[in-house]
């Protein structure tokens, strides 16, 4: 087996693969670097600075998430150079960013505020007027953007290009007047965006948040319980974490909004498309069925009780096979339903009627 | 998949047939749009430019139902330039020599004059499949909704075969599924010709195995198919149950099927939402949706993941699970479950291929950072399968199938000159029971419309945005015309979704032989510009959806 190289992380010797950055090699061998421009599905950008680390030999401190890791290079993660860059930089960050109390209303978690917090970086420094341009109000559905809120790390136009690659979002305008806007500034409804609301996942401040929760008025998503499930809709398999209000519907719970786990975790590596992220209204909508039906004598369909509907089922079906036997009768399961479900139909079919007269739309 | 999801990446070649990947399997293909940008070649056959065409190192604009001539050709180059992988058609498979006879006279030339494509890129395709080291082949309905879908499949297969690209990471054969538990379902043995697992009802010894472990008598032959049922709707079939599909709005020629429900005897539904066919209907069980019950769903890489009750059902609903036990109570067979994890272990209990599986080791593999296990899983110690054939074909000696071009049941005529296509968008699901309810899909893309070539619409005097009637011989429905030269001249492309403008009005009924599934993708059209011409409701181009390119002035 050949040697892999080594480097140093203060006093630690540590081994990497080439082409690993100093970030990957620190957080694989457990030690905290703060970051808010890097998500591990994007080129590197060096963008945020919260990530400098001391190497040797360099006079500055270099953006771990950018540096490849080299071969005896001596890092220094935490020391009071890093610290007093990292405070002063928080600071700075903090001059131009919404308080803590205008942030909650993202319905998000704020990571700059939370690090800023972490790291006791100081919160009076004078505040700046933010001189960029404020996007008009946009008529999609599902995207907002605040820019009072952005910092600029550019996760989400990066996410637009390099995973979604619809390039529908892009840093606009110069200076301190630079924002993310979409070409010529039109709706992102009559851009490229296909909605799959990867630059809201990457986005590490709250700038892209969803617009319904916020409509609504739900709760801040602290407050929410994750249920980790399985997305209904294509073949691919996402998981997907609804984000439930257990108080709501009087205590039968309410799907306020749907997240992707994190990056790496899932075989959808943080992603979701425009329906696992944001069709999920059909849940509560007011159309669903809340009584068993059955038709009446009159032609029309009329409630009525579980019991009343179960005997009416099996009657039907019992006598359609007396009278034409078992193969009279057929079974169409579903590929939108559980294996259990469909366990149950097929048995029921085979071993409660006595026919293979079951089948679902694979066929199709 | 013969492979996982997330072996894509990795991919150095990907031929993506019959598969528009960024509307049907968003999630997929961002992990084909990663394998481009770090450096692989893609190529896509497919009649219309979609976005997956965009970044494709070439696009193979196929005429509709042709793809065993594209196919074969390509086995042609390969073999003529000996670019077979000699020790795998050897050792791991048996009939090529059928296959090398058969496509003999399917040279590229040829397949230019049938298909479309150039030969040049005909052998450009082939001849890198065939060298690229990590190659894989991805499709879905574009491939299998044919008459002859199951000789396209073939000819993928002998590609994939007679280059040895199989039982390698990355490298393999890869129908993307279509449905959230297309897998599951058949893995449940909700078909026809299997129990559980693909065990045969047709097998004596399987039959005495579920006989003994179920306490009554089963019926030893096949049953029918969908396509099958549908056929023989108040003919043979006088009752029905039907657990989540709405037929009126998802199967073919549904003039034919609504006419075959109207003389039904009895018809019991089990469903979340009222939907087109609940007409029909004598009683219906009010279900739940994925959010308010527990189970496992298993996905395209054979991925068996689980479903967590994360709310109430509202009013009266319940699980389906529960209702289907307490129908089979009610039908005289008593059954005890007490959750669907028991009703799980019962059916693993007999299927060898998913024995290690259950909703308990399941959820430690959550909390170990995990999601799910690949089948086939056989103990409780075995860790999953990721990609199959690793260790040799699994039926022993991977089997050669030669296959002839057959013309589509169907084919455009003086009278319907038209071929077309139906298929899915992004931002509505199927029959849309679910997306339709969802205003900001609707805000995206809210009415039904056809896409045609700008030079069609122009000779019917059609212009953009107008309606249109489309006429099958089946039925007609009436929608909006997207003028688009993202369409081959010739063809015309409508989704399936919307119950204003109903595709299986016209779609064609005719099946495959060996699956009936069938032929979605190619019957003669025609169409002409509606009387009435409606102003649209909202403005702008937003309805068009996903990609549209807007014509160049020679195209117009």
């Amino acid at each position: 087996m050949t040697q892999r190289p080594t480097l140093w992380l203060g006093d630690q010797e540590v081994a990497f693969e080439p082409g690993e950055t100093l970030l990957e090699v620190a957080r694989r061998h457990g030690k905290e670097i703060p970051t808010l421009c890097h998500d591990p599905r994007l080129k590197p950008a060096g963008a945020c600075r919260t990530c400098l680390v001391e190497v040797e030999g360099s006079r500055r401190l270099l953006p771990a998430c950018a540096t490849p890791a080299s071969k005896g290079a001596r890092v220094t993660v935490e020391s009071a150079r890093v610290d007093r860059h990292r405070k002063s930089l928080l600071s700075l960050y903090l001059t131009d960013h919404p308080d803590q109390a205008a942030m909650r209303e993202r319905k998000r978690p704020d990571e700059l505020l939370a690090m800023a917090e972490r790291y006791a970086a100081p919160t009076d420094w004078p505040k700046l007027d933010s001189l960029r341009a404020e996007r008009k109000e946009d008529p999609n559905p599902y995207i907002d953007f605040d820019a009072a809120a952005c910092i600029l790390c550019a996760r989400c136009t990066r996410y637009c290009d390099e995973i979604e690659s619809v390039s529908a979002i892009t840093l606009a305008g110069r200076a301190a007047e630079t924002t993310i806007s979409t070409a010529d500034g039109r709706s992102l409804l009559d851009s490229s965006c296909e909605m799959c609301g990867g630059c809201i996942d990457t986005c590490p401040t709250g700038a892209m948040a969803e617009k319904r929760p916020i409509a609504r008025k739900s709760k801040h998503e602290d407050e929410l319980v994750k249920v980790r499930t399985t997305c209904n809709f294509c073949g691919v398999g996402c998981q997907l974490d609804l984000n439930i209000d257990p108080s709501a519907r009087g205590g039968a719970g309410e799907v306020v909004k749907v997240t992707s786990p994190p990056v790496g975790t899932t075989t959808n590596d943080g992603n979701l498309c425009v329906k696992g992220r944001f069709a999920y209204d059909f849940i509560h909508h007011a159309d669903r069925l809340t009584t068993p039906l059955v038709r009446g004598a009159d032609g029309a369909l009329v409630p009525a009780t579980w019991e009343v509907a179960l005997r009416r089922a099996a009657d039907g079906l019992l006598g359609v096979r007396e009278r034409h036997g078992a193969d009279a009768l057929a079974f169409v399961s579903s590929s939108r339903c559980t294996v259990e479900e469909n366990y149950l139909v097929q048995k029921i079919a085979r071993a409660a009627i006595g026919t293979n007269n079951v089948h679902q739309c694979a066929a199709t | 998949m013969t492979n996982s999801i997330g072996e894509i990446r990795d991919a150095d070649f990907l031929f993506v047939i019959g598969s528009n990947t960024s509307e049907a399997h968003p999630i997929i293909a961002m992990e084909m749009k990663r394998a481009v940008h770090r450096g692989a070649t893609m190529v896509v056959a497919d009649p219309r430019q979609i976005f997956m065409t965009t970044m494709a190192k070439k696009h193979l604009q196929i005429r509709p139902g042709s793809d065993v001539w594209l196919l074969n050709a390509m086995a042609h180059v390969i073999i003529a330039e000996d670019l077979v992988d000699h020790d795998f058609i050897q050792n791991q498979t048996e009939n090529f020599a059928a296959v090398r006879e058969a496509v003999r006279d399917y040279t590229p030339e040829k397949a230019e004059e049938v298909t479309g494509v150039s030969a040049e890129d005909i052998r450009w395709t082939a001849r890198t499949y065939a060298t690229t080291e990590r190659a894989g082949i991805y499709y879905t309905l574009g491939i299998t909704e044919h008459s002859h879908g199951t000789d396209n499949v073939y000819a993928l297969a002998n590609l994939v075969l007679m280059t040895g690209h199989l039982g390698k990471p990355s490298s393999g054969m890869n129908p993307l599924r279509g449905q959230n538990n297309v897998q599951g379902a058949n893995d449940a043995g909700a078909t026809p010709v299997f129990f559980p697992g693909y065990q045969l009802v047709v097998d004596d010894e399987v039959r005495r195995k579920y006989e003994a472990s179920w306490g009554v008598p089963l019926p030893p032959e096949p049953g029918l198919n969908l396509n099958q049922m549908m056929k023989t709707l108040g003919k043979q079939l006088k009752g029905m149950f039907i657990m989540g599909e709405d037929i009126v709005l998802s199967e073919p020629n549904v003039a034919k099927v609504e006419e075959g429900l109207s003389s039904m005897e009895f018809l019991v539904l089990q469903e979340p939402f009222l939907n087109e066919t609940a007409r029909y209907a004598d009683v219906i069980f009010p279900s739940t949706v994925f959010a308010e019950k527990e189970g496992v769903f298993a996905n395209s890489e054979r991925r068996v993941q689980l479903v967590r009750r994360a709310v109430q059902p509202p009013g009266e609903a319940r699980e389906d699970w529960i209702i289907l036990r307490d129908l089979a109570a009610a039908l005289g067979a008593e059954w005890h479950y007490a959750d669907a994890a028991e009703v799980y272990a019962e059916m693993v209990k007999d299927t060898p291929k998913f024995a290690g599986l259950s909703h308990a080791r399941l959820e430690r593999e959550t909390l170990a950072g995990k999601t799910g296990i690949q089948w086939p899983c056989v103990s409780e110690d075995d860790p999953g399968t990721v990609y199959l054939h690793k260790n040799g074909v699994l039926r022993g000696k991977g089997l050669f199938t030669a296959v002839h071009y057959r013309p589509s049941e169907e084919l455009p005529d003086h009278e319907y000159t038209l071929v077309l296509s139906t298929g899915r968008t992004l931002y509505h699901y199927n029959a849309a029971t679910q997306t339709r309810r969802e205003e900001g899909l609707f805000t995206k893309q809210g009415e039904a419309f056809i896409q045609i070539h700008p030079r069609d619409a122009k000779r019917r005097g059609i212009a953009d945005e107008e309606m249109v009637t489309v006429r099958t011989r089946r039925g007609q429905v009436t929608c909006r015309a997207i003028l688009s030269p993202q369409l081959r001249r010739g063809s015309i492309w409508m989704p399936l979704h919307f119950p204003e403008a109903r595709a299986n009005l016209l779609t064609n009924d005719a099946g495959d032989p060996v699956t009936q599934t069938a032929e979605f993708k190619v019957c003669a059209a025609e169409v002409e510009r509606a009387e009435t011409q409606p102003p649209r409701s909202g403005d702008g181009p937003t309805f068009r959806g996903s990609y549209y390119r807007e014509p160049l002035p020679s195209e117009a």
